[in-house]
């Protein structure tokens, strides 16, 4: 039961990144959520709803995009590992299909805010259906 | 209603703390109308560098376990080992079989972790070591913030090592590493020779297994060769140790392990 906790920094990150962005209301966040964590979607969605409540997220939808391991080995394989062959199912196999060895996940145990949808901040403002971009420019 | 949204995409790069810096310092001099503010959405997954997960819970517990690490094995030069698995699995007891082959100079101390009560910090205090109990109340595991606060009980200077003892919990500890340097997972024939099976991402998150009790394996009809394939099965590659805790059988190899892991801890899955 620790989706309580990961809910609750899920929703601090989101209330930032709206209050940066001026806006009162966030009506969808997006998780990415790897499937070789404990975390329960359903569990995450019921908590994040829960503690919403009187925050500008209190209507928000909860997207939650599961995200599958992704795996690679020193030899350089590369991939979606399979599943491990036991009963449940909920583990990848970490035996590399090529060499024998273990391999390290490099996707499926995140819990990672994606995005969130707040309604446009002034429409009327000038930039018509242009909306404006803002890509990192790096440093 | 609201006639339109905008959706804000969260930067998965690694340095995002200086480039959303850069972006919001860019923003904030923009009048209104910032319908669309997407940042940019790298592919650096393994991601090691502070304040590089900001938008990854999971992460950001990782990156905690790692503060701890360099607090305590980095900073301090102290040796630190996790030991976790169910209650009744033995984790006290081969604990104080380990305290017990500490050379009497080298100082120990135990963050002991349960719900409730303090009976595990008594029973290694009758081992000479010092202990700091954190009862976690409502939470079911330790997670990294609560043992930074709890190793400030410890003059981390003068320790020698650092034992991690974690709720009775098979589950919740895979996803919030402590920052040590080994995980040991301390399971039991009595739990059922399935047990491997029914955890597999707590097994890949550990270092190293301890089948305990295991002289009582044919009494409650468990097979140890099973345990030992589906060890293999699940976490290709770690090591497992055999033990009866209670009549200090098997403990020596764990002990050696211990020591000799110690030097190779930057492999270790402990903290990533």
């Amino acid at each position: 039961m620790h989706e309580f906790s990961v809910a609750d920094a899920v929703l601090e990150r989101a209330l930032e990144t709206a209050a940066d962005h001026g806006t009162a209301i966030i009506e969808e966040l997006t998780i990415e959520l790897g499937t070789a964590t404990h975390v329960n979607p359903d569990q995450l969605t019921f908590c994040l709803e829960t503690i919403a409540d009187g925050t500008p997220a209190a209507d928000a939808t909860v997207t939650i995009d599961p995200v599958e391991p992704h795996a690679r080995c020193d030899c350089g394989w590369d991939g979606e590992p399979p599943t491990l062959d036991v009963s449940g199912a909920v583990a990848p196999n970490l035996r590399c299909p090529d060499c024998g060895e273990r391999l390290e996940l490099v996707r499926g145990k995140e819990c990672r805010l994606s995005s969130i949808t707040v309604p446009d901040a002034d429409s009327s403002a000038g930039n018509g259906d242009d909306p404006m971009r803002i890509d990192e420019t790096g440093d | 209603m609201y006639p339109t949204r905008t959706r804000i995409d969260i930067d998965r790069s690694t340095a995002y703390s200086s480039r959303l810096n850069t972006v919001l310092a860019t923003a904030l001099k923009i009048p209104s109308t910032l319908r669309c503010h997407r940042f940019g959405h790298d592919d650096h997954e393994h991601d090691h560098d502070h304040g590089g997960n900001e938008d990854d819970v999971l992460a950001r517990f990782r990156e905690q376990a790692a503060d701890v690490h360099e607090r305590v094995v980095h900073d301090n030069d102290v040796t630190c080992i996790e030991f976790l698995g169910a209650t009744g699995s033995g984790k006290t007891m081969v604990l104080e079989r380990l305290a017990e082959r500490v050379p009497a100079e080298e100082r120990v101390g135990v963050v002991v972790g349960d719900v409730a009560g303090e009976d595990d910090a008594r029973r290694l205090e009758e081992h000479g070591v010092e202990t700091v109990t954190v009862n976690t109340g409502k939470e079911c595991h330790l997670d990294a913030s609560l043992v930074d606060d709890a190793i400030d009980s410890f003059d981390l200077e003068q320790l020698d090592r650092l034992y991690f003892e974690n709720v009775g919990n098979m589950v919740c500890p895979a996803d919030f590493p402590l920052g040590a340097q080994t995980r040991v997972l301390v399971v039991s024939v009595t739990e059922g020779d399935d047990v491997v099976r029914k955890h597999p991402l707590l097994f890949q998150a550990c270092d190293a297994t301890v089948v305990n009790k295991a002289d009582l394996a044919d009494a409650v009809g468990a097979d140890l060769e099973r345990m030992r394939a589906d060890v293999t099965d699940v976490a290709p590659g770690m090591d497992v140790f055999e033990t009866n805790a209670r009549g200090d059988d098997g403990v020596d190899a764990l002990a050696d392990f211990l020591d000799g892991h110690e030097h190779d801890h930057e492999t270790a899955h402990a903290y990533e």
